[in-house]
């Protein structure tokens, strides 16, 4: 592990990753990322290398959360030329394969630019899966359309096979508690 | 003739902030700006209890998180007149001022420097020469050659590797670039600086917050920070140095760093130091409280008109009137149903979306006003007004930046030169520099307070009956943010939130008034039409947050955002 850059990092060599929910939960679909990461938590038990974040819309402060990861699996509405409610996976390359564009506003950079600010400061997650879904209804308002909702549980699953893979399995909860959406209550 | 040039973000959802400019002869002669995504989010509160409403509008925004909470509890605990205890008023201090502290950082290195720093002329940099540059600006001690000749290391194996898409929002190479390359290294070195001192501050804000982005230890009535120095699950002694250590820190880089390199740029962009100052009118609230009233503040607020400090007038509690009875919204030029200009308990938000049309309805962010006029607000107007009140600390970091640019440059730079698009940069240090000292200060006062025993964080308190009306007020990153709550029978009847992008964005008014960032990018020059760099520096100087309510991503190269120019 490189040493550099390391705001982020605890002492431990451990490997360290980071399952990494996105969205704003009072915009529709948007909440999709925040859903998963209450679906994952409400199943699973995680090792302790393994951190679960709901982090909102951070833009380019999803910088910090990055450094000193080893991998990282996010989950977040994609724009894709698909049905509402298709998941669609990418790699790191993928994500990093176009330019970030022109910005107007500071707060516009999100996944890619925050991979390559940490790339650039020798730092960040060699390995990166986006778990995306096609979102249908992204305005003002609370709760997720019929076919988001219905993807849910295949994301979480995503989740579940990619720390598998990486050789961080999450432990099924024998009595599984159901999942603190707190934005959804009236 | 004159060329038309609209800068769109678009998404396939929503856009975000639209500029169009007019260009005349290499100058921008009229501008409008445009909120392109309906917010409304206030609607989603009304019914709920009030004591939820701040963790529903810290969601509002995901990189104003913390703002939104604070102001939110404030508005309900002025609304049922709740007075928290000290510790309370001391924990959420801290909290602000670290929050600050990371977003002005954050602000200046990692979203703005690069309309100003070309990181590839830093190839070209001597790192000895960068390095004597950096060790007569600051003792600083991470500034020596051994370090630039790394960054340029990096930097060129980064070039090699085909990864600079990172600056490409920069334009590097564009004519509007003039530092030399020296100053560009040193740039880029602080920049990776950065990255670790802003995760310092936002550490300090996440052992308060217990989480962040979006907080957990705010309640209305106080905070949910048990007290006890001996328990390792509550705020300790040991959580309490550890807080310290990494203020102190954070100040060492912003005093001498950030400030130095802002006073930098100043000096070798004089021009800028003329461009871009708009609405003079400027409006900020008091923040950090030193008592439980709110009545007594280590940050001053206030108002100034057209850029005359002798027109200072102070606002000065929790409650100021001054304050409470003279802000209203017009959406003469917004997309809402209606012409009228309301105060914002008063509001009622019901969409209306007709085409972009320049002359009628172009915006879906509402027009502020203040006492009828329009008001920058952000950290300029807060160290205009520090200047103004004579405030100790801000005055001492202001004279520093404007006498180290002053020597730079090679001419004496006076206040007068803050009202400006580099102004605005140089007021965001001086106003982070004075954080850096109060953060530390109010820790300190926390620490004292429960030293003598005190570990009180709660006023108990019940709902009244009836109708009650409140405003809470945050000098937040951006600029001055209320909100506006009407309780009735222990529900929300009506929520505004009049964010600071909103005092700054908005649209035209009735009386035809442009807004701040309209009025800042008229007379600006514009080198070459296919890339306005010079919108994108003065839009940038205000720091805008429109975009923040939603953000789906773009995985597959679709188009987010482009330029388009009308001859």
């Amino acid at each position: 592990m490189s040493d550099e850059g390391g705001a982020g990092k605890g002492t431990e060599s451990r490997r360290r990753l980071a399952v990494i929910g996105l969205g704003n939960v009072l915009m529709g679909d948007d909440a999709l990322g925040p859903t998963v990461i209450g679906a994952l938590e409400a199943q699973y038990e995680f090792p302790p290398e393994v951190a679960v974040l709901d982090l909102g819309t951070p833009g380019l402060d999803l910088t910090p959360y990055l450094l000193g990861l080893d991998a990282a699996v996010v989950v977040d509405t994609v724009n894709a030329p698909a049905a509402a409610g298709t998941i669609v996976l990418y790699r790191r390359e993928e994500i990093l394969k176009t330019p970030p564009q022109p910005r107007l506003s500071p707060h516009d950079p999100g996944l890619k630019e925050a991979l390559l600010t940490v790339a650039f400061a020798g730092d960040g997650p060699r390995e990166v899966l986006l778990v995306g879904v096609v979102p249908g209804k992204v305005t003002t308002g609370i709760g997720l359309t019929a076919a988001v909702r219905a993807a849910v549980p295949d994301a979480a699953v995503a989740v579940v096979r990619e720390l598998e893979r990486l050789g961080a399995p999450p432990r099924a909860r024998p009595l599984p508690s159901p999942p603190d959406l707190w934005w959804e209550r009236r | 003739m004159s060329t038309r040039i609209t800068v769109d973000p678009i998404t396939r959802i929503e856009g975000h902030l639209r500029i169009d400019v007019e260009v005349d002869g290499g100058r921008v002669k009229n501008s409008w700006s445009s909120g392109q995504m309906y917010r409304g989010i206030e609607t989603i509160l009304q019914g709920r209890d009030p004591r939820d409403a701040w963790i529903f509008t810290q969601r509002l925004c995901g990189v104003c998180t913390t703002v939104h909470a604070i102001a939110s509890v404030r508005a309900v605990e002025n609304a049922l007149g709740i007075e928290i205890p000290i510790n309370a008023q001391y924990i959420r201090n801290v909290i602000v001022a670290a929050h600050a502290l990371h977003d002005h950082m954050v602000h200046f290195y990692h979203l703005s420097a690069l309309d100003w720093v070309d990181v590839t002329s830093a190839l070209k940099a001597d790192p000895a020469k960068a390095s004597a540059l950096g060790e007569s600006l600051s003792p600083w001690p991470h500034n020596s050659k051994r370090e630039m000749e790394a960054v340029k290391d990096k930097l060129a194996s980064f070039v090699a590797g085909g990864q600079l898409g990172i600056f490409t929002n920069g334009y590097w190479g564009h004519p509007a670039m003039k530092l030399p390359p020296e100053v560009n290294l040193l740039a880029v070195a602080h920049y990776l600086q950065a990255l670790e001192y802003q995760f310092k501050a936002n550490k300090v804000v996440a052992i308060l917050g217990s989480k962040t982005p979006n907080i957990q230890n705010l309640a209305v009535g106080g905070v949910a920070n048990a007290i006890n120095l001996d328990n390792q699950a509550t705020l300790n002694m040991e959580k309490l140095f550890m807080m310290k250590d990494l203020l102190d820190e954070v100040a060492a880089f912003v005093q001498q760093v950030y400030l130095p390199d802002v006073a930098a740029i100043g000096a070798m962009y004089p021009e800028w130091l003329g461009y871009g100052g708009g609405v003079t009118n400027y409006l900020s609230v008091p923040d950090l409280p030193l008592d439980t009233k709110g009545t007594q503040f280590d940050l001053p607020g206030g108002t100034i008109v057209d850029g005359n400090l002798a027109t200072l007038k102070q606002i000065t509690s929790f409650r100021d009137p001054y304050f409470k009875d003279n802000v209203t919204e017009s959406i003469a030029h917004a997309w809402y149903d209606g012409e009228w200009d309301k105060h914002p308990w008063d509001e009622e938000t019901v969409p209306r979306y007709t085409d972009f049309d320049g002359d009628k309805k172009y915006s879906w962010v509402k027009a502020p006003r203040f006492e009828g006029r329009p008001m920058q607000v952000g950290p300029l107007a807060q160290v205009l007004v520090g200047y103004a009140t004579g405030h100790p600390i801000v005055k001492k970091y202001a004279d520093q930046v404007l006498n180290t640019a002053s020597a730079i440059a090679k001419v004496k730079l006076t206040p007068a030169v803050l009202h400006s698009t580099l102004g605005r940069h140089a007021a965001r240090a001086i106003r982070c520099a004075t954080l850096s000292e109060l953060a530390l200060k109010h820790l300190q006062l926390l620490i004292d307070n429960v030293g003598k025993g005190d570990v009180a964080i709660f006023t108990p308190w019940t709902y009244p009956a009836g109708e009650q009306r409140g405003f809470g007020f945050h000098e937040a990153p951006r600029g001055t943010l209320s909100h506006w709550v009407v309780i009735r029978d222990g529900k929300i009847a009506n929520y505004q939130a009049v964010v600071p992008s909103t005092w700054n964005a908005g649209p035209r008014d009735e009386k035809g008034q442009k807004g701040p960032y309209e009025a800042s990018l008229v007379g600006n020059p514009i080198a070459d039409t296919a890339k306005p760099l010079e919108v994108l520096r003065t839009v940038h100087s205000f720091d805008p947050c429109l975009a923040c309510a939603i953000h789906t991503l773009d995985v597959e190269g679709n188009e987010l955002s482009k330029i388009r120019t009308l001859t």
